[in-house]
């Protein structure tokens, strides 16, 4: 497995087409979650956690369960009518056994993810990467490419909160349009960050 | 145990009954969606390879996408058709090129799928571009360049402010054609 | 969210206006960003949700009294998740160049947040025909939204409207002599963030002055 191919679909998926400035996933975090550094890593990191197991689980079950099963009946795609259930299902589930792991045997890091856990499954891109490996025939034949794909697409989210939340914490001292705070600002900043990471459209060639 | 089934008999109920009920539009719906998934490939087949009447794919050992045989009305081969794929610009294009029956002239291209830069990188897509490759040379590699075509000398010209997009497909043309037409040359 | 709907036409009216899904309560925005970059997907994908939440609500509500609090979250992801595939696989197969162009976002309607907060606040409390109004409104408030981002995006990105490929209808609104000016970056994701931002500042604006208009 090349290490060159690796990095391709890491920097792309966090450069090119991040989640949030390429691609549209993880949008209400990342509008209500950006208002300081601190917590937007927290966040990001909670995210991206969740996101590569995510990402590895389904993409086992696919093959692992789904496959097989529906070989028996001679069409290995037969059972794949079930894979949205699967996958919330699944997500619900990781989300629930990472807190109470967490609170187990690493209470401090349970405490400083605090309230962003449970809102992790409702979270647009966890699901949205599971889906986007499930809608690629390249990661479909690879797991590794997938959990690097996984990994990435939280490191970008990560990458794309954690700026949000510095330029936030300078904007307050601003004089923003009354109508124009809160998500309004937000997303004016956001467009000319979106501005910023087409630059690097291009990269992969 | 009674506590379980007291707190879960909805939820296990509800999963059995929409399992089936998903069951149901599956079956019910899978027939046209396999259909409409061929269906661009298909349309794009008889568009690149005229007179094309009817379509049987065949296997080409080294090449792990279609290849088709394309007949006319009289069953006659009309030319061949190859569906590629490679990496644009932004992500995946993916092509049908026409061969003549000979297979020593390009008669036709068509982009079926690309993600490239509306306005710019898209203009692929258009006939009018892609018509350039219609007579070129398919013994030779095309070039791409920024200026109108020399007669005679296999090329196209890029569009304007999409090189790469333009490159893109030139490469994928005849990384396609260099790996398929030796198999099909010995078909004849 | 104090929901004083003495009505079910007026629960209905408060999911398009004064409670409208998007642009007030600001729920479910990634599809909205995603999806209106042209009419056409933003038609496609208010029905589908629209869909979703009328099934959604109807069924939560029908079995609101059977819920037990502890599993309610799993029984309404369950529900969502089973029409969206229904809507999903009706996509497929009827629009299915549409299909494609929505891409991951009609399996997300699963986790939009829309979906899941109306069957919280209304359908797993009130009767049928309430929970309906509110799928109803809010549904035609999402789509509502969907269109006025999109027609912006559209007309000024790509010079022209076009809908309904798919089914043979091809209704096409041209702004030709705009066209060959078209602002390409509006139907790129900085245009959705712009659009999205403005269209909420303009809401914003039209609400306070109404509440300082009605001595709020």
């Amino acid at each position: 497995m090349e290490i060159g191919a690796l990095v391709g679909i890491f920097l792309s998926v966090v450069l090119v087409n991040n989640f949030v400035f390429a691609q549209f996933l993880g949008i209400c975090p990342f509008l209500g979650v950006s208002r300081k550094v601190d917590m937007a890593f927290g966040m990001g990191c909670a995210v991206t956690f969740v996101m590569t197991i995510s990402g590895v689980v389904t993409w086992l079950i696919v093959h692992g369960v789904l496959a097989p099963i529906g070989r028996q009946f001679g069409n290995p795609e037969a059972l794949y009518f079930l894979k949205y259930v699967i996958f919330i299902m699944v997500i619900a589930s990781m989300v629930q056994l990472v807190e109470m792991y967490l609170r187990k045997f690493f209470p401090a890091l349970y405490v400083a993810f605090g309230v962003f856990l449970p809102l992790i499954t409702t979270n647009c891109a966890i699901l949205g990467a599971c889906l986007l490996i499930d809608m690629n025939d390249v990661y479909q034949r690879s797991l590794l490419k997938s959990a690097v794909f996984a990994f990435g697409g939280g490191i970008g989210f990560m990458m794309a909160i954690t700026i949000m939340a510095g330029i936030r914490e300078h904007l307050r001292f601003s004089d923003v349009p009354k109508a124009l705070q809160g998500a309004g600002i937000t997303l004016l900043t956001a467009c000319i960050l979106a501005l910023a990471f087409m630059g690097f459209a291009g990269i992969g060639k | 145990m009674n506590k379980f089934v007291n707190e879960s008999w909805l939820v296990l109920t509800l999963g059995v009954v929409f399992a089936a009920l998903l069951a149901g539009a599956q079956t019910s719906l899978s027939a046209r969606i396999v259909v409409n998934r061929t269906r661009a490939l298909n349309e794009a087949v008889a568009q690149v390879v005229p007179d094309t009447q009817k379509i049987e794919a065949l296997a080409v050992a080294g090449y792990d996408r279609d290849v088709f045989r394309c007949l006319d009305a009289d069953g006659k081969l009309a030319g061949w058709a190859i569906d590629a794929v490679g990496m644009g610009f932004a992500d995946k294009i993916r092509l049908v090129v026409g061969l003549s029956p000979d297979t020593t002239r390009i008669v036709g291209l068509k982009v079926i799928e690309n993600v490239e830069t509306p306005g710019l990188g898209n203009k692929i897509s258009e006939d009018d571009w892609a018509g350039q490759y219609r007579n070129l040379d398919a013994g030779r590699p095309v070039v791409v360049h920024k200026r109108p075509p020399t007669a005679g000398a296999n090329e196209v010209q890029a569009v304007t402010g999409a090189t790469i997009s333009s490159k893109a497909v030139t490469t994928i043309v005849n990384e396609a054609l260099a790996r398929v037409r030796p198999a099909l040359q010995q078909q004849q | 969210m104090a929901e004083a709907n003495d009505t079910n036409l007026a629960q209905f009216k408060a999911g398009i206006l004064d409670n409208n899904p998007v642009l007030v309560q600001l729920l479910g925005m990634c599809p909205t960003l995603a999806v209106s970059n042209s009419v056409e997907n933003a038609l496609v994908m208010g029905a589908a949700v629209i869909f979703v939440l009328t099934m959604s609500n109807l069924i939560i509500s029908l079995l609101r009294n059977l819920i037990k609090p502890h599993v309610r979250i799993l029984i309404f992801t369950l529900t969502i998740a089973a029409f969206v595939t229904i809507a999903d696989l009706a996509l497929k197969a009827y629009v299915f160049e549409v299909s494609k162009k929505l891409g991951p976002f009609v399996p997300l309607i699963i986790v939009n947040c829309i979906i899941i907060c109306r069957a919280e606040v209304v359908a797993s409390k009130r009767n049928v025909w309430r929970s309906l109004a509110d799928a109803w409104g809010c549904g035609l408030g999402f789509t509502m939204a969907l269109c006025i981002l999109a027609v912006i995006r559209e007309m000024l990105g790509a010079g022209g409207i076009t809908i309904l490929r798919d089914l043979g209808w091809v209704w096409h609104l041209d702004a030709k002599t705009f066209e060959p000016h078209a602002w390409v970056v509006m139907i790129m994701p900085p245009g959705a963030f712009l659009t999205l931002g403005l269209v909420i500042g303009v809401v914003n604006h039209l609400r306070a002055h109404g509440a300082r208009k009605r001595g709020g």
